[in-house]
């Protein structure tokens, strides 16, 4: 299985660098759609999205594709709040809280 | 079901039994499993902390790095080294169990290719553009690894919350509702047994009086 990245063409390049030749380029008008076609492809394994392009997505099917195993999506860049969040929710602690917070 | 729409008969009453015992034991069970999960999750978490903090530290050093190789290089020096490459990074998907739980298992298999397997000239491409492509390589090591390891943390996160909702049904909902209708068939019974003697104790009486 390959590994793929969705994002803004900035972003991508950087992984077309490093060989990764499943991009999809995607603006904020045609990002849901190109995230759909991205999952949709059996084979990808791993699809790196930035975290902030997350936001262009409905809360329903970002809710979705965060929880989707196969590919499982990680988002590179941002914090980690959607894994803090439920880490929140279902522990009823904020265990990524640190001395300085 | 509500404790008074039930018919007050013994093999109710057995059946209520065996019902409540078996809930207990599943309660039981379901806790352990909850307290199993929750000592998973903790070494997870752990791993999956140092792992965003390394993913969002190499994601920035391969953007400064990527920068650099643009503005030394040209866009479109950097552009044709990326676009002339021709070996790509794959991984392996695979599934392991974690308390009866399928996460999934993510190997790199080749992510880091040697200068000469590149695709692209050594001569004609700069330090900074092999510089940048080593930091997104570095990168994709990392994003890897993250994948497993997040994964596996929200999958664990899942079943904490389901095996929690569990818990808390068997605790508060089921077991005192069947422990209520075993009450209420119990006090029936008593009661029925007390109107059969009652009875019993008439009618000798009425045929003690009759003789």
């Amino acid at each position: 299985m390959e590994i793929a990245v969705i994002g803004s063409d900035e972003f991508a390049l950087g992984f077309r660098l490093a060989g990764v030749r499943h991009v999809f380029v995607a603006d904020k008008d045609n990002y849901q759609e190109k995230m759909q076609e991205a999952m949709s492809n059996a084979d990808i394994g791993v699809l790196a999205v930035n975290a902030d392009d997350l936001q262009y997505l409905s809360q329903n099917y970002k809710a979705k594709i965060l929880d989707s195993i196969q590919p499982v999506v990680v988002p590179v860049g941002g914090g980690e709040s959607d894994l803090r969040e439920k880490v929140k929710k279902v522990i009823g602690v904020d265990l990524y809280k640190t001395e300085d917070e | 079901m509500a404790a008074h729409d039930i018919t007050p008969t013994r093999s109710v009453l057995l059946e209520l039994k065996k019902k409540i015992k078996l809930s207990q034991s599943g309660y039981k069970i379901m806790k352990m499993k909850r307290d199993g999960l929750i000592i998973e999750f903790f070494e997870v978490l752990e791993k999956a902390r140092a792992m965003r903090a390394g993913v969002a530290s190499d994601f920035q050093a391969a953007m400064k790095k990527i920068t650099i190789a643009r503005a030394v290089d040209g866009e479109i020096a950097v552009r044709s080294a990326a676009y002339a490459l021709q070996n790509y990074p794959t991984v392996k998907l695979s599934s392991k169990s974690i308390m009866g739980m399928m996460v999934p298992k993510v190997e790199a298999e080749s992510i880091h290719t040697s200068i000469v397997n590149k695709g692209y000239g050594v001569i004609e491409t700069s330090a900074y553009i092999e510089d940048a492509a080593a930091a997104f390589e570095k990168l994709l090591e990392t994003l890897v690894r993250a994948a497993e390891v997040e994964t596996t943390m929200k999958k664990l996160l899942d079943e904490i919350e389901r095996t929690k909702r569990r818990v808390n049904a068997l605790e508060f909902k089921i077991i005192p509702e069947l422990k209520d209708s075993e009450r209420f068939v119990k006090f029936r019974l008593e009661e029925m047994e007390r109107e059969n003697t009652t009875r019993l104790k008439h009618l000798k009486k009425k045929g003690a009086a009759a003789e």
